[in-house]
């Protein structure tokens, strides 16, 4: 099983690194929403998480689609939370070994 | 890479001829491959599935895409109140949503390397408001809303979206429209001269330059409307 803390982690520290301003530490929790009104990220940046996740999937053979259905799904959306994508991306994963 | 949609038929075909001309590499899409010269696929815009798949191979392949012709369409010349709503399905799934497809599918592929240019089709008919094409002028409306809001959303990466909306050009799409009635629409254009498909091929060119760079969100109305 594709190690979900681990995923949960890389992609709290592509946040703090997106968000961080001059180096300064930012606070990310994992139920931080990626997407919408209440994330903190903009959509650049969003795009700039979701390539360096697809960046990851690949140096291990494997690919992660963020704009398959479910990831894009309004009530269902992987982008609801960083532990929500984190899901998506090791259920991905997963379902290519 | 250039992915030129429509590609074995009238202005795509037009348009991948010039590209290739001039060393550029294309990828032609079309649901009849067989008469390509240059790479392509078998595909049909109007199906997610099927772009999703071609978008997929390229990623694998880790093409440099660095613009976007989206020229596949159908036309539906007739009343509205007399266009069965099989064909008003098929004008809008085609013209419309495959093109949102297309875009949403291939943005993706430009995006690592912020630049690149997406080139949508829509027509004279929609600022001319042409009788006997509101089907297909209502389709390729919704591509010039579409592509101004994405050209928003794509700024922030460097890629720029534009349409070209042509009046009537010589290719099989005015296979049954008569020469007067040609002449009338030709009439309308600020420019009364019926353009070719190479005045097609120079927009393009123009719009996939990077000394392009200040065209985002534009529709160009071939010959003025």
């Amino acid at each position: 099983m594709t190690n979900i803390q681990s995923t949960k982690v890389l992609i709290m520290d592509l946040v703090k690194e997106a968000l961080s301003i001059d180096g300064e530490e930012v606070k990310v929790s994992d139920d931080m929403p990626l997407f919408g009104s209440e994330s903190a990220l903009d959509s650049l940046r969003l795009v700039e998480l979701c390539l360096a996740l697809e960046d990851k999937a690949s140096e291990e053979g494997y690919e992660f689609d963020w704009t398959s259905e479910a990831a894009m799904s309004k009530s269902r959306s992987s982008f609801r939370s960083i532990s929500s994508l984190a899901e998506e991306y090791a259920c991905q994963i997963e379902a290519q070994k | 890479m250039i992915i030129v949609t429509g590609a074995s038929r009238g202005l795509g075909a037009a348009i991948c001829e010039r590209l290739t001309s001039k060393g550029q590499d294309v990828f032609g899409l079309s649901r009849d491959v067989s008469s390509l010269t240059f790479d392509g696929q078998a595909c049909d815009v109007s199906s997610y599935e099927e772009v999703k798949s071609v978008a997929r191979m390229l990623k694998k392949k880790k093409a440099i895409v660095t613009g976007v012709v989206n020229a596949a369409g159908i036309a539906s010349m007739n009343l509205a109140i007399m266009t069965p709503p099989k064909v008003t399905q098929r004008v809008i799934q085609t013209n419309l949503v495959g093109t949102i497809y297309c875009c949403q599918l291939f943005a993706p592929l430009m995006l690592r390397n912020k630049r690149g240019s997406i080139i949508n089709f829509s027509t004279i008919a929609v600022a001319l408001g042409l009788k006997g094409e509101s089907v297909y002028a209502a389709s390729k409306a919704g591509v010039e809303g579409f592509s101004r809001a994405f050209a928003r959303e794509m700024a922030d990466f460097n890629v720029r979206v534009n349409c070209i909306a042509p009046g009537p050009i010589d290719t099989d799409l005015l296979k049954g429209v008569s020469s007067a009635q040609i002449d009338r629409i030709v009439a309308q254009q600020i420019i009364p001269k019926q353009f070719v498909p190479s005045d097609i091929s120079d927009l393009v060119e123009l719009l996939l330059a990077e000394n392009a760079g200040s065209l985002s969100g534009q529709v160009l109305s071939v010959g003025g409307a």
